[in-house]
């Protein structure tokens, strides 16, 4: 019965991602006055990917990568409350758990990909985690805002002591919830922190010599991860409610990273890292400060 | 089965290989005028993840090569469109002693799109013809390929000028 | 006009009758020199001010025998534009490389070389530059046959002249319509 649950749980989110992404690319054709792919897009590439045959193996974690990547996405899943419900795996200090398995994913794609050999996906991988150092330090320290105000580090006592519209975290702690938007942003890979996947510049990167069902896992783990990432920042910002509102948040969020990303260039790494190193950083840090007044 | 042919059909990626003045007929093609991506068609960076090839043009010798080896790195099934008069006799290069002629002896191709050059529409309408027929299972030149696979292999060694000659070595 | 032809007159002053120089049209002229007087020339009218070698073009005189290398040469200074024009044996054409004086000459003798099967000695890079796996004779010399080598190579056969001769239209009948 459990693993029924676990089931259709993940079966939901990766179906639910892979909708928000359809919609995006039509939200992301419309703003630039196309028509867009049907809305169901996404489910196509995917069963498409499915059924490809795969050419080349370059060796035993070329295979694995995805697959990590893919595990480390679905577990972290596991850990997400899905509006006020508890989730399926929780305990006091999960969200340390969930942080350190959301970087599983883009290490086992990092692990796989540089099997490869491909100086396209070296460069890729070496442009995420360098990227990550940026994100996820301003990430954590908007949580810990967060984790500081209620004195508990499990995330769905967080959502369950934060309560429903007036009093969610994103007002008394706009400046966290800022820095987090930010942070989120270079999580998801969107523009202008797309510069790990940069299809004009290196060939989309990690992902240049995967094809047919490795390719497509990849794209499931996408779909997942992009309700995980919005769905985390809901969770800690934008209070609890019905699994409905959940969705309709988490779409929100999704949709303003879209927008952002259909009207912004891309950064250099360098200018990237320093950036989130000077302005988020600042504005978190203050967050932080704000929780002392606070209290 | 017939829910990966079906999706096969309406999610096509493509990988254009610029070689000739065809290519400057793709950026409308894509963009907000035409709008390839309401049939599903993205182009793509690698071949790795295309499934079709767009020979944009005319084919030099050299060029010709990595084009074989492109299309061998792409994963079945795989889908070739010749662009141009260029692919289908030469076009006006009909004489030239550097560029092939017949596209077809050297890879093969589903679907040509006549003209010098084509306009985006009929770019657009071989692709909804393509669709058509990967729906119908005509569109299978990544199996004549494999099974007339000496034939090509020795069309591609004349031109290349070797004996032998294999995509894979370097 | 006089400022930009005094080159001309400095030139035939140093150089006395061995060349000819002739003024082609406004900021251009043209320098006739026997292969000897090449180098010497072209080292000349680089201390001159004419720093840019554009490009070395070759020219294919079949009835006389020759080749005619013409190299190009621009002054930013003078903003003037120079042909210097030297005649070679055809059936062995072999040119002293200019790559002391005008370094970027590699690539454009590495071109000559292929396409019209110039030696130049002193040149260390006369490898396939354009044509990759090549086998038939320079493509540029007049006397190679193109379309024989076309017909031979990718087994295309030229129907023009068929097309040409024939008396009635082409396209008439069953696609006549549209």
């Amino acid at each position: 019965m459990v693993i029924l649950e676990f089931f259709l749980v993940l079966i939901g989110i990766t179906a639910l991602g892979l909708l928000y992404g359809g919609i995006a690319r039509k939200w992301s054709a419309r703003i630039q006055r196309r028509y867009g792919p049907p809305f169901y897009q996404n489910f196509l590439d995917v069963f498409k990917l499915l059924g490809k045959k795969n050419t080349k193996s370059h060796g035993v974690m070329f295979a694995l990568g995805p697959v990590i990547a893919f595990t480390g996405i679905t577990l972290s899943l596991f850990f997400l409350p899905l509006g006020n419900s508890r989730p399926l795996l929780s305990f006091e200090g999960d969200i340390f758990v969930l942080f350190y398995l959301l970087v599983i994913a883009p290490l086992g794609m990092a692990l796989g990909a540089g099997e490869a050999a491909n100086p396209n996906a070296t460069i890729g991988i070496a442009r995420g985690l360098t990227l990550m150092l940026g994100y996820e330090l301003i990430f954590f320290l908007s949580a810990l805002a967060v984790m500081m105000k209620f004195n508990t580090a499990s995330l769905w006592k967080i959502v369950e002591l934060q309560g429903t519209f007036p009093d969610w975290n994103l007002f008394p702690f706009f400046l966290s919830a800022f820095a987090g938007l930010i942070a989120l942003q270079g999580m998801m890979g969107e523009k202008p922190f797309d510069l790990t996947v940069a299809p004009h510049e290196i060939a989309s990167g990690p992902m240049v010599e995967y094809n047919g069902k490795y390719l497509g896992l990849l794209q499931l783990y996408h779909a997942i991860a992009i309700v995980v990432e919005t769905g985390l920042f809901v969770n800690l910002f934008l209070g609890g409610g019905s699994i409905l509102t959940f969705i309709l948040k988490t779409f929100f969020v999704f949709m303003l990273a879209v927008t952002v990303d259909n009207i912004m260039p891309r950064f250099r790494i360098g200018q990237a890292v320093k950036f989130y190193w000077k302005y988020p950083l600042i504005i978190s840090l203050l967050g932080i400060l704000v929780v002392f007044i606070w209290r | 089965m017939g829910l990966f042919r079906w999706s096969q059909s309406r999610s096509l990626w493509m990988m254009h290989f610029c070689t000739g003045c065809g290519a400057v007929e793709m950026p409308p093609t894509m963009t907000s005028r035409y709008d390839m991506e309401r049939f599903g068609i993205i182009p793509m960076a690698t071949p790795r993840q295309a499934d079709i090839l767009l020979i944009t043009g005319y084919l030099t010798v050299k060029t010709l090569k990595r084009v074989v080896r492109s299309y061998e790195q792409m994963a079945d099934p795989k889908y070739v469109i010749g662009f141009g008069s260029c692919t289908i006799n030469g076009g006006m290069y009909w004489d030239s002693y550097n560029t092939i002629k017949q596209l077809d002896l050297y890879i093969p191709v589903d679907l040509y799109i006549a003209g010098c050059m084509p306009r985006p529409d009929s770019i657009i309408d071989a692709f909804v013809k393509l669709r058509e027929m990967i729906a119908k299972g005509e569109a299978n030149g990544w199996i004549r390929y494999r099974e007339n696979l000496e034939w090509y292999r020795a069309n591609q060694a004349k031109v290349f000028n070797v004996e032998k000659w294999s995509a894979i070595e370097p | 006009m006089n400022g930009e032809m005094e080159i001309l007159e400095k030139v035939k002053r140093a150089f006395g009758d061995r060349i000819e120089t002739a003024p082609k049209r406004e900021r251009q002229a043209e320098i006739r020199v026997p292969l000897e007087l090449l180098h010497p020339l072209i080292g000349y009218l680089k201390a001159q001010g004419f720093g840019h070698l554009a490009t070395i073009s070759c020219v294919d005189w079949i009835e006389e025998g020759e080749f005619e290398l013409v190299y190009h040469l621009w002054s930013y200074e003078r903003r003037f534009h120079l042909l210097v024009k030297t005649r070679i044996d055809r059936e062995n054409p072999t040119v002293e490389t200019i790559i002391p004086i005008f370094r970027i000459a590699e690539t454009y003798e590495r071109e000559l070389h292929e396409m019209f099967g110039i030696d130049f000695p002193g040149n260390p890079n006369l490898t396939p530059f354009l044509l990759e796996d090549w086998d038939g004779p320079p493509p540029m010399r007049r006397d190679f046959d193109t379309r024989k080598y076309v017909e031979e190579k990718y087994g295309m056969v030229d129907l023009t002249k068929e097309l040409w001769e024939r008396q009635e239209p082409i396209l008439e009948g069953e696609n006549g319509e549209d």
